[in-house]
């Protein structure tokens, strides 16, 4: 009695990823076993996945034994065909049915793949990744960029070569389906490439007086890419510089005395040695300027800028003073002799 | 055939049933005393071998076989062929077809029919055997090419076309 539908058969112990866990999980694929960016694909790494899927994906057997395939897309070169099927040649060195040949039109059009249309111009580069670097100094980050992947349709003529009908109809149902949705995928450098019958035509030779047997052709469509490896771009984006410096633990740091707060008011007194009565000098904050007192000084002339401004003695004992004014104090002494002005200033 | 047996009298003017065996025993001493072309003939057993009962095709190791048969004949084997096979891109020399002329007479002496789809093995050397696959069995002898002269037939063309090893490697 078969099984209820609902009851599972086998159970997978490794669970499979959805969403977002399997696009993390292709593109780890994509990279595995190489660099962060994806690998290249060129004509023959396409090529080689359409071999790899005949060989294992339409393996097809008869009287129990596999039916041989030729694992090189047939080229000029005459010889390489030796290489491949020596060891299912006949008598004459021809290569005798049963086989399964893989045919390649030469020419590979621009491609259909409707996720890489005619899309983006003048190959423009697009972020892939960033990827951190530390050079032992330096710490950054690199901004791997790949430019679009040019679409190609590569057309394959996979060639069955029987003596029976029965091995047809094996090949057939095998083909079918792995193409029962229209497509199937090869998976090339971790890429999944699909592949889409077309067509199946026979060639059998059937004359009358000829050896016969059967050829059919199945005419499939790898919607490939092409993605060149020296097209992609990394460029440095943001480094930083990590400066590091040892402290001695066991040592306490020096306690830094408190200072007192800069005055807003303070002294200013001016010396004027024996034989000199200018004094000249740079203020480099805006304050007043209050004479105090003065000692053997009969008048004080102050000119601000070169420009007279007054004279100072005690009924006019004040002078505004800006920031980077020349202040020059002339004075005229008692008697010769030392002279000494006091003054205080406060900060405005 | 018909039973009922009637003189051939045409010719009969300078030619006679005595001249043309005559000459078809000095042919066959010609054959098979001085060419001494001998090949090996394979029957297919119809009733014995094994037949995939919707195609007919024969099921691995299923053919079954009558003793082979030594025969004498006019052998002659075609040229080669260079061609690919189908549009595979394959390329392969076929061997040329085995054509045979065989006395009709030699046949029916000891008893021996070549029929469609029997097999050929001709030794081209000591130690290489190549077999043939009879494709063209040449019963019909009523041409005129077949006849003496227009007299009456009296020896069959047998084509046969070259199989691989895995068809046939003798028994």
């Amino acid at each position: 009695m078969a099984l209820p539908k609902k009851i599972k058969k086998t159970l997978n112990l490794i669970p499979k990823k959805t969403g977002f866990e399997r696009r993390v999980e292709l593109l780890e694929d994509i990279q595995r076993d190489g660099t962060y960016l994806p690998k290249g694909i060129g004509h023959a790494d396409l090529d080689r996945g359409m071999l790899d899927f005949v060989k294992n994906d339409l393996k097809t057997f008869m009287d129990g034994k596999v039916i041989p395939t030729v694992d090189i897309i047939i080229t000029t070169q005459n010889w390489s065909q030796f290489t491949e099927t020596w060891n299912f040649q006949d008598l004459d060195k021809n290569v005798k049915p049963p086989f399964i040949s893989t045919v390649r039109q030469p020419e590979v059009p621009y491609g259909s793949n409707p996720s890489l249309q005619y899309t983006i111009p003048n190959r423009k580069q697009f972020y892939y990744a960033k990827v951190p670097t530390w050079d032992g100094q330096r710490k950054g980050v690199d901004v791997y960029k790949i430019p679009q992947p040019i679409p190609v349709d590569i057309t394959y003529n996979v060639k069955l070569f029987v003596n029976r009908m029965r091995s047809l109809n094996e090949f057939n149902k095998n083909v079918l389906q792995n193409f029962a949705s229209r497509q199937a995928y090869t998976n090339i450098k971790g890429h999944y490439i699909p592949i889409i019958l077309n067509n199946i035509s026979d060639e059998s030779v059937l004359d009358i007086d000829r050896r016969k047997y059967y050829i059919q052709n199945y005419e499939f469509t790898m919607l490939g890419f092409l993605m060149d490896e020296d097209e992609f771009e990394v460029s440095p984006a943001i480094t930083r510089a990590l400066t590091m410096y040892e402290v001695p633990l066991l040592n306490k740091a020096r306690k830094v005395e408190p200072q007192p707060e800069n005055p807003n008011e303070f002294p200013v007194d001016l010396l004027f040695v024996s034989g000199n009565t200018e004094l000249s000098e740079i203020f480099r904050y805006t304050a007043d300027i209050f004479l105090e007192r003065t000692d053997n000084v009969e008048t004080c002339e102050v000119y601000i800028n070169n420009d007279y401004v007054g004279e100072l003695n005690d009924e006019n004992n004040k002078v505004q003073i800006n920031t980077n004014d020349l202040v020059k104090f002339v004075i005229t002494k008692k008697s010769s002799g030392e002279s000494k002005i006091f003054t205080t200033a406060k900060l405005l | 055939m018909s039973q009922r047996k009637v003189p051939i009298t045409r010719l009969n003017k300078f030619f006679a049933d005595e001249d043309f065996d005559l000459d078809i025993s000095i042919g066959q001493e010609w054959l098979h005393g001085d060419m001494n072309f001998t090949f090996v003939l394979y029957r297919v057993d119809r009733q014995r071998t094994k037949k995939d009962d919707v195609y007919g095709e024969v099921v691995s190791e299923g053919v079954q076989y009558h003793a082979p048969v030594e025969l004498k004949g006019y052998v002659q084997i075609e040229a080669p062929t260079n061609a690919f096979m189908g549009s595979s891109r394959i390329g392969q020399v076929e061997p040329g077809n085995l054509k045979v002329g065989i006395y009709q007479s030699y046949l029916e002496e000891i008893g021996v029919d070549i029929e469609f789809g029997d097999y050929i093995g001709y030794y081209e050397k000591e130690d290489r055997v190549r077999y043939y696959s009879v494709v063209d069995d040449g019963r019909i002898t009523s041409d005129n090419r077949h006849t003496y002269g227009g007299y009456k037939p009296y020896y069959r063309s047998i084509t046969a076309s070259p199989v691989t090893n895995d068809e046939f490697n003798g028994i």
